[in-house]
């Protein structure tokens, strides 16, 4: 029977370390997970049945510290020469139990990477958080705090707007930094949070690179307040919230790296964040795979299984073929980030842009076909115990973040096409 | 009907009295659930039941079709299929759900009380359920699930027909309906199929528990058993293929006539943020860029095309004189194509409202998500599109195809 491992992967570039690694996390979802994630959308703002599962995966198995240097208690991802790929291979197994449980552990890995992976470790400052995260059994979330209230893509939109609308301020007051606004809806937030990083202005308006910060907010800093998570059509795992910062003070060094850098690596976050966002896909879509395969075999029409009539079968085609080529695609990207020397730097515009491509394309495809699927499924499409009709729910918050389609598109042209006034 | 007059449908097809009814029912969607669903989000007992009830009991629509001899208003012309079209747009604005049972409730009561196919002893003994002053009726449909193969079996004998059917999966409702439509294959009466009326209380009906799903919340539905239930002869109220594709014909009607109204609401949903955000990087209105506003236009042409449709499908419906029975082949086909394409136009429109609103066209605050997950639930209804193919690929090819 085919299983979820017969879709492709670029066998020959995994590290060693992805198949130990990717049984574990699957061994993880089948009992922690997947009994009991039907009952995960009532659960979205107590966390009652999902905490256990997150406390098993970050903080027992010690997920939540692969990405800082061993001898702070970490894995060493953030060295390793297979940080795309590895990271890839996590994400997709998390994504095939539950996507909400798989952007809320990836985003733990997002603010950390400005400053735990090479060539642009901070030190001090990987010295200063692992402890949080390398020290406990708990589960700890950190949370990128990026999107404000009157936009999200233009904040992401570095080539154009450059940080000109960025209005939580930082202001450096002696040794320490002052930092005011309001954001809202990154994940883990809600009230889990344990660590900001916080997109910030040193001068609101500006549009040069050197006034973009980044600036570390442990979330029990004077100041901070989380309000209550949203409700939302899905992604129950995933917790998104308002943050207020009133006059939050860190000190100096809580800054990532500094003027002209912050910007620099941040295009990295969003190269992995595109990156994790195909592997969402992949990971859901596989699930998605999974049920359908046992539906159409099970229930008939005429007589036969539903799967071998011709026209059923022609639809189940289009769903595999896509599934497998969003995987190719997702673990060709992932390939790109571990080859640097190849590919270039993963903060470079291309990399930025091809991640933005890829992305929409893979969601594009990912929500049309679960729909179809459901649509397969007839009256079962939209019945909780058949679990498909939460993929397609989680998967459409999948590619409405980073920006949308929209942004994505724009920056795609701009870039291929060489366009000066998009 | 004014706010949507941007979208167009045939005027001169809808009498007064159904645009009058069609601006009380926008008023009730307004008052009745639009202004309190922040509140109560689509909770059952606190917005979806006390909607409902002003709908089906004080407004009466449970009894619009229903015989003036019965207790009903009598408005049991087939021209009545303009006027649900009307409504049904108007009631799915607020809740997709309600329109959805609403719906379930005139296409049975297509096969039992229009005025040229009325089936006397069927309204006698429904009637309380129809004209009942306080409980709203309730009609879960038992469908085929694969275009075809119907999910329950009837046996004729001694003027009683004994339904019988395991874990059937109806449409609607299955947990709390006050009577089944059940499609059956039929054995004892020489015709392949037919729609048996099933009450709730007869015995050995069995309703399961309901089940969480995607949407429609109003909707609260359960798998049945049927075992050995027995109901008099005069139930089977459409026997044979082309009766039973007659009723279908009317849901599907009410269907995509629900289906437009979820997207005269995601529409107004749009329209605002379009009106209102502004794209900083630009210091555009969001609607005035050219890529938004390009996808706009693209949510605007799918409800566009869905209503005309829709009301081309009442139409059809509301003229036999001209188009024929609901039934006969060329006009299922018609009300089949219509449903799917209503539908798979609200699934491209609301995923491209999703889409520009970003973050806050998933939030629960927005309502976009609500219809969203209407619409789809309620597209499943009409079973899987790849299957009601071969019907279109018979019709117009004559393909032997199944």
């Amino acid at each position: 029977m085919r299983t979820i491992d017969d879709f492709t992967r670029p066998l020959e570039y995994l590290s060693p370390m992805d198949d130990p690694l990717g049984k574990i996390v699957r061994n993880w979802a089948e009992e922690y997970v997947i009994p009991y994630r039907r009952k995960f959308d009532e659960d979205w703002e107590d966390h009652d049945l999902i905490e256990p599962a997150f406390k098993r995966l970050m903080g027992e198995l010690g997920l939540q510290r692969v990405l800082f240097p061993e001898d702070l208690g970490g894995w060493g991802l953030g060295h390793s020469n297979y940080l795309g790929t590895s990271s890839y291979r996590l994400f997709e197994e998390v994504a095939r139990a539950d996507s909400g449980m798989a952007v809320a552990f990836g985003v733990v890995f997002w603010p950390l990477i400005m400053i735990a992976i090479e060539p642009h470790v901070n030190r001090e400052l990987c010295e200063e958080f692992a402890p949080i995260f390398c020290s406990t059994t708990e589960p700890r979330f950190a949370a990128n705090a990026m999107t404000e209230p009157q936009g999200g893509a233009d904040i992401e939109n570095m080539e154009i707007v450059k940080g000109s609308t960025i209005q939580t301020t930082a202001v450096l007051d002696g040794d320490e930094w002052v930092v005011n606004g309001h954001k809202l809806w990154p994940t883990n937030s809600g009230g889990v949070c344990n660590l900001f990083g916080v997109v910030c202005t040193t001068n609101p308006g500006s549009t040069d690179p050197d006034d973009f910060a980044f600036i570390f907010v442990p979330a029990d800093t004077p100041g901070v307040t989380q309000g209550p998570p949203y409700e939302k059509a899905g992604m129950a795992a995933d917790k998104n919230g308002d943050i207020w910062f009133d006059h939050v003070r860190v000190p100096r060094h809580y800054r990532a790296h500094g003027p002209g850098l912050d910007l620099k690596y941040f295009r990295e976050v969003i190269t992995l964040g595109n990156m994790g966002s195909a592997a969402f896909v992949s990971g859901s879509m596989m699930n998605v795979f999974e049920r359908l395969y046992e539906f159409v075999s099970s229930e008939t029409y005429q007589g036969k299984p539903l799967k071998e009539h011709d026209a059923v079968a022609g639809v189940l085609a289009d769903i595999v073929k896509d599934i497998d080529i969003i995987r190719v695609v997702g673990y060709q990207y992932a390939r790109m980030i571990d080859r640097p020397d190849i590919y270039g730097p993963r903060w470079s515009e291309e990399m930025v842009i091809k991640g933005r491509a890829y992305k929409y394309w893979a969601c594009d495809r990912a929500v049309e076909d679960v729909g179809k699927v459901m649509n397969l499924m007839s009256a079962y499409g939209a019945d909780r115990d058949w679990d498909v009709e939460k993929h397609w729910r989680d998967l459409k918050i999948v590619q409405l973040w980073m920006g949308g389609k929209q942004l994505c598109q724009m920056e795609v042209a701009r870039w291929f096409f060489e366009c000066e006034t998009l | 009907m004014s706010e949507h007059e941007p979208f167009p449908f045939m005027h001169e097809w809808l009498s007064d009295m159904d645009v009058s009814l069609a601006g009380n029912l926008k008023r009730w969607a307004d008052n009745e659930v639009m202004a309190k669903r922040l509140e109560h989000k689509e909770d059952y007992s606190q917005l979806l039941e006390p909607a409902m009830k002003k709908l089906f009991l004080d407004i009466g629509l449970q009894r619009l079709l229903w015989p003036e001899k019965y207790g009903g208003d009598g408005h049991n012309s087939p021209g009545a299929a303009l006027t649900m079209a009307a409504a049904l747009e108007q009631i799915a604005r607020g809740d997709t759900g309600i329109a959805l049972l609403l719906s379930g409730v005139w296409a049975l009561q297509s096969c039992i009380a229009m005025e040229d196919n009325l089936n006397e002893e069927v309204c006698e003994s429904l009637s309380s359920i129809f004209v009942d002053k306080d409980l709203p009726a309730v009609v879960s449909l038992v469908l085929p699930l694969y275009r075809g193969t119907p999910q329950a079996t009837a046996k004729l004998q001694k003027g009683s027909w004994t339904v019988e059917a395991k874990g059937a999966r109806p449409i609607a409702s299955g947990a709390d309906a006050s009577v089944f439509g059940v499609v059956c294959s039929l054995d004892g009466a020489g015709e392949g199929v037919g729609l048996i009326v099933v009450p709730v209380h007869a015995k050995g009906v069995k309703c399961g528990k309901p089940f969480l799903k995607t949407g429609l919340a109003a909707n609260r539905n359960a798998d049945v058993d049927f075992a050995k239930v027995k109901v008099p002869e005069s139930h089977c109220v459409a026997q044979g293929e082309e009766a039973c594709r007659g009723m279908l014909g009317w849901l599907y009607l009410g269907i995509s006539a629900s289906t437009v109204g979820a997207l005269f609401a995601s529409y107004e949903i749009l329209k605002e943020w379009g009106d209102n955000r502004v794209i900083k990087g630009k210091g555009q209105v969001f609607k005035s860029n050219p890529l938004t506003a390009a996808v706009m236009a693209e949510v605007a042409k799918e409800v566009s095309l869905s209503r005309m449709l829709t009301f081309d499908l009442a139409r059809v419906l509301a003229e036999p004189s001209i188009y024929g029975s609901p039934g006969e082949e060329r006009n299922f086909i018609t009300a089949s194509m219509v449903a799917h394409q209503v539908a798979q136009s609200a699934e491209k429109a609301i995923n491209n409202a999703m889409e520009m609103m970003a973050s806050a066209g998933y939030a629960t605050e927005w309502n976009l998500e609500r219809y969203w997950r209407d619409t789809k639930t309620m597209q499943l209804c009409l079973g899987p599109y790849e299957l009601a193919k071969m019907d279109f690929a018979r019709y117009f090819y004559g393909s032997q195809a199944r």
